[in-house]
């Protein structure tokens, strides 16, 4: 090629679109058959856009695909291309229809003569296939699909291609399948990689260190089980393909035997501080046998980021007496440890950690309408003996440490399934805040007397069933549990974000520590004979209290309603509320039914079960619509913006320090923050003086990039602040989670004062000091 | 290589592994002396107390044609102070010749020299995997940046973000390089085989 010629294929508008209606494409429509990658004179590749049915319903479902045909020696690249080249993109212009994302089938694999670069690709033929539906009620008699295809065509050169390929279906009554592209689309779905787990295989990943760190190697053992006990078929040539990894500059396996294989790795020297997953394509099988291709996805291990220090966090050596300048920074800093240090910690600190978190809990405001249920609860066991007392305490730990081992069981299930959760991600669902509220709904109408679970009343008390007393007890701990989570006490992030990114057994200890903390004021309390005489003595105040109480508990269901509605909208709201209205009913009757007998009060419980399985069916139907974004209260508040990579690095190259809040509605510490630090003049001042650009993360909703961000700084809930500098932008100062405005005030100041503008020579040395490095 | 072909027969070969030190951030850059187009010879250590740019190209590449087309290279240059900082191209291409780098240099008119690397053995010994690929090197011959060029391999955005001077005016300020390494992507560099 001469460099004149060369010259004539830029990337931009110097591609030749030869439209060729070749014979072979005869069946075709010359506008879905394009080829490109002229190389002098002769096209590289060819494309084609295929549609499995020839007519489509509205409403139906149906197949497209990109074939690609390629000359001898060339090829195009997959998702991850490998050391070079680019991955294929394939866009749509389909309007009246949806088109999911693309099926890659498991790639080939390419390398130089001498082993040095590899890439991931199809050569010879290769189809790219998405589904698609077409909307309903679509007026027009034709749908058009268009792709546009970008995709870099390499043997020993490369030549970019650019193809536009587009054709039209008519709609019709009923969807009329192609058989014959049909079946070249299933032919080549097989190749498709699908998730390990729908095929019945598990795949466990055990790295040989606890953790990753940048620029380090790292080696460990995936272990791949198939369905029932069959045995796992042997592997040949290039069979695992690993996607592009966050922090990894390569990772690979070997075959060590049927179902093991031994992985290799290589960190980023610059990996920041995160939870990468293993994620690559797994051939099983030979040429021989047959293939099978599987997806793997398996938590790799903490990554530490360059330069943290491993083993204990910064923040508890000692300064040193040269570090005068870390003096100078505020006490409540100090709980902000450096996120590379978090989560490196070891599990014993990080049970530490996690124990006195828990303890913390009991004094964090959403844990305070359980504490009032509690302090009712003890002035009434005090009256009973001494054993019973020690058995109430023991009921109520279990109760807490049994919900949390459930917590932390349905964390690992959900983690194994793919999805990224985080601490207090069950107020997300709507199902789990309906049921919390049916659960405070019935303990309030309990309290008001509406029914009795055989736990309280003097005039009971000879009925008492020693177990019933015991579950309330039980109960009581599960509630403390429940709405504890949403609020996450200093350390405690710090905590679960370690057990997130760790193994099943750490996740487990890691919940028993917290739930053990969060039991032990209680019963310490409880079991010291001293503290318990300390108590008031019952009388008819107990009753009056019990009622009162019964008015806090109804006070938190608006909080919850308040949260529905930030899920579910206000068509949610009223789903929830009757439903709530039903959940009374049911508790009346059931009140009702425990004073009669017999197979009356069979009939009547059978009633008040059927009342309340039916309204839950009707009522608790919560679809992800979009709800209005209610005004948030507090000016400073008022004037953030939502939170985005992009705006913030815009803000931050505009010189402007920049405040993240990561918050979320049903964090009662979260908005305790924002009413009481964050809308406060100093703070609003201090925010208008320096110029500060002021997020809002809402991570009401489920949002990976929320939970991406917060996992990096080795946190797994909300709240977090981020104060991030425009002279260290690499460098986030992480507040304690429980704000004053001097904490806020002073940072900011510092992160204006480290501005580029702002630095003399050698300024940056002070600068790096205020700020806790990586 | 040996090693890679084995583990080729075995069936057992990691992600491109080369049994070579990359030149990595962090660490001292691997040293080399290397001619250029004009038969001159330069040394990493001649460049000691400056920070030292090295892209790797090749003329036949589309994607180092769009940079050459767009004056990417030498508008990065122009940015930095020229007592600070050195730019030198290197080419690996196994057929490439002196004279091709010049002629190419006449036409594209750039100030840098090409230094000629048609062995492969520098570009191997940084690990160079495609063109462009660049490498920041500090004052003290330590690997600062290595990766991409920018964020725009399909030379679509408007506003491009370029690593490669971001690194540079972080090195030469004093500061932590932000991203330090990026994936690099372009053509493979078309080493001898």
């Amino acid at each position: 090629m001469t460099h004149r010629q060369s010259k004539r294929l830029g990337f931009v508008g110097g591609i030749g679109l030869l439209l060729v209606a070749a014979v072979a494409w005869a069946d075709l429509p010359a506008s879905a058959v394009a080829s490109s990658a002229p190389d002098e004179g002769d096209p590289r590749i060819e494309g084609a856009l295929l549609v499995d049915a020839t007519q489509v319903k509205p409403g139906d479902t149906f197949r497209v695909g990109v074939r690609f045909r390629l000359d001898p020696g060339w090829h195009v690249y997959w998702k991850n291309p490998g050391d070079s080249g680019l991955e294929t993109e394939v866009a749509w212009d389909t309007p009246g229809v949806t088109v999911g994302p693309l099926q890659w089938p498991f790639p080939q694999t390419f390398r130089t003569p001498d082993g040095f670069i590899t890439t991931h690709g199809y050569d010879g033929e290769a189809i790219l296939i998405a589904d698609a539906k077409a909307e309903e009620g679509s007026s027009t008699g034709m749908l058009t699909v268009s792709a546009a295809v970008e995709a870099l065509v390499c043997e020993v050169h490369c030549i970019p291609a650019e193809l536009m390929l587009t054709r039209s279906i008519p709609l019709g009554p009923q969807t009329v399948r192609d058989a014959e592209t049909a079946a070249v689309f299933d032919t080549e779905l097989a190749k498709v990689p699908r998730p390990a787990k729908d095929s019945g295989h598990a795949a466990t990943l055990a790295l040989d260190a606890p953790q990753l760190t940048a620029g380090q190697d790292f080696t460990g053992t995936l272990t791949l089980t198939a369905p029932g006990s069959a045995a796992v078929p042997a592997v040949e040539g290039d069979f695992f393909v690993a996607d592009r990894i966050a922090g990894v500059v390569r990772v690979g396996l070997a075959s060590d035997g049927p179902g093991r294989f031994k992985l290799k790795g290589k960190a980023e020297p610059d990996a920041q501080a995160s939870a990468p997953d293993l994620t690559g394509v797994l051939r099983l099988g030979t040429a021989a046998t047959g293939y099978q291709y599987l997806e793997v996805t398996a938590p790799l291990a903490p990554m530490v980021a360059a330069g943290g220090a491993a083993g204990t966090p910064a923040a508890v050596k000692p300064p040193s007496v040269k570090d005068s300048i870390a003096a100078v920074k505020p006490v409540g800093a100090a709980i902000a440890t450096p996120p590379a240090a978090e989560s490196s910690m070891g599990l014993g600190l990080a049970l530490v950690f996690a124990f006195f978190g828990g303890a913390l809990l009991n004094l964090m405001p959403c844990v305070f309408p359980v504490l009032a249920l509690k302090a009712y609860g003890f002035t009434r066991m005090v009256q009973q003996e001494r054993g019973r007392v020690g058995a109430h305490a023991a009921a109520y730990a279990a109760g807490i440490i049994g919900t949390m081992l459930l917590l932390a069981s349905v964390v690992l299930a959900v983690r194994a399934g793919g999805a990224s959760v985080g601490w207090g991600f069950q107020f997300q669902e709507p199902l789990f805040v309906a049921g919390v509220c049916a659960v405070l709904v019935a303990f309030a109408l309990n309290l008001f007397g509406v029914f009795n679970v055989g736990l309280d009343g003097t005039a009971l008390a000879g009925k008492v069933d020693q177990s019933h007393g015991l579950m309330h007890s039980a109960g009581e701990g599960v509630l403390a549990v429940v709405l504890a989570t949403p609020c996450s006490a200093p350390l405690l992030g710090t905590a679960v974000g370690f057990a997130f990114a760790a193994g099943p057994l750490t996740v487990l200890a890691v919940f028993t520590a917290l739930g053990l903390g969060l039991a032990l004021p209680f019963c310490v309390l409880v079991l010291v004979p001293g503290l318990a005489k300390k108590l008031p003595k019952p009388g008819a105040w107990m009753e009056r209290f019990k009622q009162v109480l019964g008015f806090a508990l109804l006070a938190t269901t608006v909080w919850l309603v308040w949260v529905m509605g930030g899920l579910a909208g206000v068509d949610g709201m009223a789903r929830l509320l009757a439903f709530l209205v039903a959940v009374g009913l049911v508790t009346w009757l059931y009140g009702q039914g425990q004073a009669q007998d017999g197979m009356r009060k069979l009939a009547t419980v059978a009633v008040a079960a059927g009342v309340l399985v039916a309204s839950g069916l009707l009522t608790l139907r919560f679809d992800d619509q979009d709800p209005v974004a209610a005004p948030r209260l507090g000016s400073t508040v008022a004037q953030a913006q939502p939170w985005s990579a992009d705006a913030v690095n815009a803000a931050l190259a505009a010189g402007q320090p920049v405040f993240i809040d990561f918050t979320a509605d049903w964090c009662l510490t979260c908005k305790f923050n924002e009413r009481t630090v964050l809308s406060t003049d100093e703070v609003r001042d201090a925010f208008t003086k320096h110029q500060v650009a002021f997020f809002i993360a809402d991570w009401t909703r489920r949002d990976a990039s929320i939970t991406a961000k917060l996992a990096e700084h080795g946190r797994a809930g909300v709240p977090m602040y981020l104060v991030l500098s425009p002279g260290a932008p690499d460098k986030p100062e992480v507040l304690p989670e429980l704000l004053t405005p001097g904490v806020v005030a002073d940072a900011v100041k510092r992160a204006a004062e480290c501005a580029p503008s702002k630095l003399g020579n050698g300024a940056n040395v002070l600068c790096a000091a205020g700020f806790p490095s990586h | 290589m040996k090693q890679v072909f084995t583990a080729l027969a075995l069936g057992t070969l990691f992600v491109g592994a080369p049994a070579l030190a990359d030149a990595e951030v962090g660490k001292p850059a691997p040293t080399f002396t290397l001619k250029d187009e004009s038969g001159k010879e330069h040394t990493l250590a001649q460049y000691k107390g400056k920070v030292v740019v090295l892209e790797w190209t090749n003329p036949e590449c589309p994607f180092v044609q769009r940079h050459y087309k767009n004056d990417t290279m030498v508008t990065t240059l122009k940015g930095f102070d020229a007592k600070k900082v050195v730019w030198l191209a290197v080419d690996s291409t196994a057929h490439n010749t002196p004279e091709k780098s010049a002629a190419w240099k006449k036409d594209e008119g750039f100030p840098y020299p090409v230094l000629q690397d048609a062995s492969g053995t520098v570009g191997k010994s940084y690990g160079a995997k495609t063109t462009p690929h660049m490498y920041v090197i500090d004052e003290q011959g330590v690997v600062r940046y290595a990766g991409a060029i920018d964020d725009d391999p399909r030379g679509k955005n408007a506003k491009p973000a370029n690593h490669v001077k971001t690194a540079v005016d972080a090195v030469v300020g004093g500061q932590q390089v932000p991203a330090s390494t990026t994936t690099p992507y372009g053509c493979s560099v078309k080493y001898k085989s």
